[in-house]
């Protein structure tokens, strides 16, 4: 075998496992798509063009309780933020590639396919005898989770749209938050970020096109920066 | 919203995106991001996953309403019980949905 397709096998098999977490989020975003009134097409498209888990599961409950453009584009703009940090951390490993794979694989970069490719590149150093292909691992990563993540949203939608409205499936949406939130919420400043940003989200609830929720977000980010600063004042 | 505007934030979201994702790898590969954005990053998700549970469980058209027969939030309540003992976000999922059933058939 082709050691360009034994690196690119092996990201497909060690990103593999991360798709069990994978598979109820894409469904649950298809659902909810769905039951927010998302034409099938386009939450299929936008699984595609924006391509990052979180940010569509915020932008699906957004579209629920009617928010309008502006407070949707913000949230997520504010929510994906963090696709910096990974891309300033994978930058020394890819600096050298040509254009063409650094555009494929910046596509590529979500929370799991990062966690799987920086291990390989921190803990497998660059073979001294042979050319580096360890970009092949990476795609590999990138692209088993980006199957996965379409085929999914592919399944949640076809079972979205045979759900009657009453079992309230989309209900599973705000429990997911919960469920991250409580592991979030381990860290103090996670804790004061989340409490503050959910008072403030009901302090604000009279702004239109739920704009209060972005000013809660901010809110919350400002507490949790404040908190963590203290934390260190404190040490 | 019309399905044109969506489409339209949709693909506005995705190149926002994917400029965070290029930005250090090919729009100014030789720099490095301030220390306020980290310590920043690391508090987005739990402030906007908070704002949105508190949307939807106590907002209602444009309103805070908290009424004590209300299913969702005790649903919700279940839910983070479950969620902080076992850490399981499925199991969080279907503790909830079971408990709104349960409450949506008391109340």
């Amino acid at each position: 075998m082709h050691p360009k397709l034994v690196e690119f096998l092996a990201g497909c098999r060690d990103e593999a496992p991360l798709q069990l977490g994978v598979v109820p989020f894409g469904m649950l975003y298809g659902i909810g798509a769905i039951q927010a009134g998302m034409p099938a097409w386009l939450a299929q498209l936008a699984s595609a063009v924006v391509f990052a888990g979180a940010a569509q599961l915020v932008i699906v409950q957004m579209l629920a309780v009617g928010a309008g453009a502006l407070p949707i584009g913000l949230t997520s703009g504010l929510l994906n933020l963090r696709h910096m940090l990974y891309s300033m951390s994978i930058a020394e490993h890819v600096r050298h590639l040509p254009r063409r794979w650094r555009l494929l694989l910046a596509y590529l970069l979500t929370d799991e396919a990062y966690a799987v490719a920086i291990l390989r590149y921190q803990v497998t150093p660059p073979p001294d005898d042979r050319p580096d292909l360890r970009h092949w691992y990476f795609l590999g990563c990138g692209f088993t989770l980006w199957l996965t993540w379409q085929l999914s949203t592919a399944a949640g939608l076809l079972f979205g749209a045979s759900v009657p409205a009453g079992w309230d499936i989309d209900f599973a949406v705000p429990l997911t938050f919960i469920a991250l939130l409580a592991m979030l919420m381990k860290e103090r400043a996670g804790q004061a970020a989340a409490l503050v940003a959910a008072l403030a989200a009901l302090a604000f609830a009279a702004l239109p096109y739920k704009l209060g929720l972005v000013v809660a977000i901010v809110l919350g980010l400002v507490a949790g920066v404040w908190a963590s600063r203290r934390r260190e004042v404190a040490r | 919203m019309s399905t044109a505007a969506l489409l339209a934030l949709l693909v506005v979201i995705g190149l926002v995106t994917f400029v965070y994702r290029y930005a250090m790898i090919g729009l100014f590969a030789n720099r490095s991001l301030p220390g306020w954005l980290h310590a920043l990053c690391r508090h987005i998700a739990p402030a906007s996953f908070a704002a949105l549970t508190a949307g939807e469980l106590f907002i209602h058209g444009g309103e805070v309403v908290l009424a004590l027969a209300a299913p969702k939030p005790w649903a919700a309540l279940v839910a983070a019980l479950v969620a902080w003992r076992t850490g399981n976000v499925l199991a969080t999922i279907g503790a909830g949905m079971a408990a709104l059933y349960v409450f949506k058939w008391l109340f």
